[in-house]
């Protein structure tokens, strides 16, 4: 698999800075066309459906609103739902953190005596890195999503967390199904493909009496979850099992039933550009005779609690898991998902990351962005991504203040001295001059400058500098214009 | 109509013939102009790397700097979009009653160049000559930040001799994003190098923006690789007439 | 126990990062209320607009759609059947009898196993509304649109859609139903992944043959 990136480390605590974990990514065409192509895609078919939707910056509003007011008013609101779902026969578990919804997940299937488990895609269930933990235990853990299958089959990490294969062309499916389910004879045909891996599903779904999903929703006042799908894997896994268990973070709740006519309608938009996705399914509990007889909720913290209690950043748990956010992302675009080391990739990922490791890890994340804000645009729930960018960098730059290694930084020593210099115009000048001299040393007979030192070189990596001009501006302006007037200090 | 000029801290210092632009410009249209000349820099550079009391006492000395001035001008949509954007929240946090008061004052007086031109002068037309095929680069402050909108576009409409080369691909970025063009070098890199894609495909003369940066990081590349393009700050586009046209800097 | 103390730890860590921002519990439901709505309630389509809406989006779906009026739908749910050139259906155990015409192999509901369910052809049931908009059939799986399951093992369905059933947009599907159901499924066009470059591919799991008949009940 001459194209596939080497094995990306997609947890934050081990990955490398997204500087260096993109490099091998923007040296790969075949990578970085698939994700674009991927994007455009999407991108195309959303902008159709926004420009036909009158009310969506009012719909993006009441979204907001309402999950803002969820969040602000969550313990309540989990209260509730812990409530009601176990009156309607569910079983609420609490874990605080990836380890204890691990272990309360394995717990669950043990009581079953589960030797496999088949699972509708979850972004949740990767966070906690459930599956090798699980396998690890001795179960068999079945992915049921397409693209998780492809994933899982070929061995490889997710890179989006809508279409989390995108990095990957036909014929590398091919490659991969071809091999894992002894298919030599199979095309490359996205239509053969998928009827490749129907078939490959169909005896699982029917024998598997054990499947974990996430939650897109928990419904408050009923207890309700929904979830949101296209292929149909998620029906099979939530009707035909005995045992569901569904894995969701404490920020998936939303009120009420009704707040579905509000996320529904911006849900599959943002996502996939479609007016509504094919299959969404909503249950409360247990039903006789309908569907699993045994159903648990993990709800799971992992960070959450941290994020919640600050005022700004609280809104980076509004986020609905749409991608809308990366969709539109230059930066993603070049580099894919994972370069950002992380289950959650693109403009959400570089915010909630960094949060969900408390700031410890993934430092480099809120700095891979150039602040464009076409992010902040696109976004569902109105998350000020761009914002909370900035306070976080605020943050990693307070953290290192004070470390040693970082005090011979470079661009921390130029911005700290940049600092003093600019403070004082007397200084400022001075340093033009200054620079002005040293500029002149590395500046070439056409007049620019080729090459610089240091952080410099990693303008004129791929940048000419044109040299410091003979007079700044204001020299100019004290030479031909100023008056009397001005020429006094305040 | 009196005004005064914040060059910022970059135009000062590498981009002194976007400020003489600037100031032909609107001495033509009968501004009075002045400059402060303890004027240094808006702090964005410090705010957008997390360098935040390093900002704000920029912020604060900037906002000090200009109390008793009746309109401020600035030829950066990226020092506006900081002024507006970030100081609420600088001076929120960091500042008290009094500076939230003279910010609450000044922020209406500010205005970036085209808005300036439109929305206080009323003009479109501005009398420019430039007989050259252009395609308008829209940065990311102006077209998000400060909303822009359509400013640039009508005042190119009217400049004389100017050929319009649209843009695809318009509302994407650069790469540049100040120090994540160096911090971020590579990736910084392979946007530009889509962005030089789009803007070479126009076969213009020249690139045109409100902002330096966007043109210091796509020119700084055209010239690297002998592209046939030059970039150029609109303000020198809007200054250029038939007796004195003016051309960027070799 | 230790999930009993992870239950308090969560909530506690809950309430003490939103202190200074949650409402009192008899002020929730008013904060709740005061949430501003500006979006579209109510669509701006007659009734024959919206109808013919709803079998556009059918059909850019590949929906196999046909419209009767209500006498004469048993002959159309027979014409239905026999183009299929399928022979075994399962039933919800609450289709009207009118429904199952003869000449069919019908399995009524009364708990089939899923290896019964997944031996034949086809399903056919009701439905609890359809949005027009999106082109959406909602089931609450009742007594006439069946177990889920039901409409899920089969590969064609056929789904019997009254015009009176129809809204134009999903704010108006939520304003009809006074109790949040315990079971819904809305399904929109038959499953589909784009998960290899983007192609769409339709009919992965789930019936990969939907057939409506939109029964013209209004006046």
């Amino acid at each position: 698999m001459s194209h596939i990136v080497e094995h990306p480390v997609l947890d934050p605590r081990l990955a490398p800075p997204f500087p260096q974990a993109a490099l091998p990514v923007l040296r790969n065409p075949q990578l970085r066309k698939n994700v674009a192509h991927a994007i455009d895609v999407i991108q195309t078919k959303r902008g159709k459906l926004i420009h036909e939707k009158t009310d969506w910056q009012d719909l993006r509003s009441a979204a907001a609103a309402i999950r803002t007011h969820v969040l602000e008013n969550l313990g309540a609101y989990l209260e509730q739902f812990e409530a009601r779902c176990t009156a309607a026969g569910g079983h609420v578990h609490w874990a605080s953190d990836a380890a204890e919804a691990r272990q309360i997940i394995l717990d669950l299937l043990r009581q079953e005596k589960a030797t496999e488990v088949i699972k509708i895609k979850t972004m949740t269930s990767a966070e906690i890195q459930l599956n090798p933990f699980l396998q690890a235990a001795g179960l068999g853990v079945f992915e049921t999503d397409l693209a998780e299958i492809i994933l899982q089959l070929g061995n490889q990490e997710p890179s989006h967390i809508v279409v989390p294969a995108l990095h990957i062309n036909r014929s590398q499916v091919r490659e991969i199904f071809a091999k894992s389910m002894g298919r030599p004879e199979l095309s490359d045909d996205p239509h053969a493909l998928t009827d490749a891996a129907r078939t490959y599903l169909r005896r699982k779904f029917l024998d598997i009496p054990s499947a974990i999903s996430g939650a897109n929703y928990l419904i408050a006042e009923t207890g309700g979850v929904a979830i949101v799908e296209s292929e149909g894997n998620g029906r099979m896994c939530l009707t035909l099992p005995r045992t569901l268990i569904t894995l969701a973070g404490i920020e998936k709740v939303l009120p009420r039933f009704d707040d579905l006519e509000v996320m529904l309608q911006v849900l599959a938009r943002s996502a996939t550009g479609e007016r509504m996705n094919p299959y969404t399914s909503l249950w409360n509990g247990v039903t006789p005779g309908d569907g699993p007889q045994n159903f648990h909720v993990v709800l799971l913290d992992n960070g959450r609690s941290s994020i919640l209690a600050k005022k700004r950043e609280r809104q980076t748990l509004r986020c609905i898991r749409c991608a809308a956010c990366m969709n539109s992302c230059p930066v993603y675009r070049q580099t894919g998902g994972h370069a950002y080391g992380s289950v959650y990739p693109g403009p959400i990922g570089a915010i909630l990351t960094p949060q969900l490791m408390q700031m410890h890890h993934a430092q480099s994340l809120p700095y891979a962005s150039s602040l464009c804000g076409a992010c902040y645009e696109v976004c569902p729930v109105k998350i000020n991504i761009p914002e909370i960018l900035l306070e976080l960098r605020s943050q990693v730059v307070d953290q290192e203040r004070h470390d040693l290694g970082r005090f011979f930084d470079p661009l921390y020593l130029g911005l700290r001295a940049a600092g003093v210099i600019l403070s004082r115009a007397w200084l400022f000048h001075a340093v033009q001059r200054l620079g002005r001299i040293g500029g002149s040393f590395v500046t070439r007979k056409d007049g620019w400058i080729h090459a610089m030192p240091s952080v410099g070189g990693k303008w004129t990596q791929t940048r000419d500098l044109r040299g410091f001009p003979k007079d700044t501006f204001h020299a100019w302006w004290q030479q031909n214009r100023a008056r009397q007037s001005e020429k006094g200090a305040k | 109509m009196h005004a005064s000029l914040f060059i910022t801290c970059y135009n000062d210092t590498l981009f002194p013939e976007t400020g003489r632009a600037v100031v032909s410009l609107l001495e033509r249209l009968g501004v009075e102009l002045d400059f402060h000349p303890q004027q240094t820099c808006c702090g964005q550079m410090h705010a957008n790397t997390g360098f935040r009391s390093e900002a704000y006492s920029l912020a604060k000395r900037l906002v000090r700097l200009y109390a008793d001035v009746e309109h401020i001008v600035i030829p950066s949509s990226s020092c506006v979009a900081m002024i507006r954007d970030q100081y609420p929240g600088l001076f929120e946090e960091l500042g008290n009653d009094s500076l939230r008061r003279e910010f609450a004052a000044f922020l209406p007086r500010v205005y970036e160049l085209s808005e300036f031109l439109i929305d206080k002068l009323g003009v479109e037309d501005v009398g420019a000559y430039f007989p050259h095929r252009v395609t308008y680069h829209a940065s990311c402050h102006g077209l998000r930040g400060i909303h822009l909108g359509d400013r640039p576009f009508r005042l190119l409409a009217k400049v004389r001799g100017l050929d319009l080369a649209p843009l695809p691909n318009l509302d994407r970025c650069c790469g540049f994003g100040g120090t994540f063009s160096v911090k971020n070098a590579e990736v910084s890199s392979a946007m530009l190098a889509v962005k030089l894609q789009d803007v070479l495909g126009t076969q213009a003369e020249y690139c045109t923006a409100l902002d330096n940066s966007c043109l210091m990081h796509l020119g700084g590349a055209m010239h690297r690789q002998y592209a046939g393009m030059k970039t150029i700050h609109m303000a020198q586009i809007l200054a250029s007439t038939e007796s004195a046209p003016m051309e960027a800097l070799l | 126990m230790a999930t009993l103390s992870s239950r308090e730890n969560v909530l506690g860590r809950i309430r003490q990062a939103t202190a200074s921002v949650a409402l009192a519990p008899d002020t929730l439901a008013a904060g709740y209320a005061s949430i501003p709505r500006s979006y579209t309630r109510k669509g701006s389509l007659s009734r024959a607009a919206t109808i013919e809406l709803v079998l556009e989006r059918l059909r850019d779906y590949d929906a196999e759609v046909i419209e009767t009026k209500p006498e004469s739908l048993s002959d159309a749910i027979h014409r239905v059947l026999a183009a299929s050139g399928r022979r075994t259906f399962v039933v919800p155990p609450g289709l009207p009898p009118a429904w199952m015409p003869p000449g069919f192999e019908w399995m009524i509901d009364r708990g089939l196993s899923h290896e019964q369910i997944e031996k034949a052809d086809g399903v056919v049931t009701g439905a609890a509304g359809a949005i027009a908009d999106s082109g959406t059939i909602v089931l609450h799986h009742t007594a006439s649109e069946g177990r889920r399951v039901l409409t899920l093992l089969p590969d064609w369905h056929l789904c019997v859609l009254f015009a009176s059933q129809v809204v134009e947009t999903l704010p108006e599907y939520f304003a009809r139903v006074d109790l949040s159901p315990a079971l819904v499924t809305w399904i929109s066009g038959p499953s589909a992944t784009a998960d290899i470059e983007m192609t769409r591919i339709k009919g992965v799991h789930g019936p990969r043959h939907l057939n409506v008949i939109l029964v013209h009940d209004e006046a």
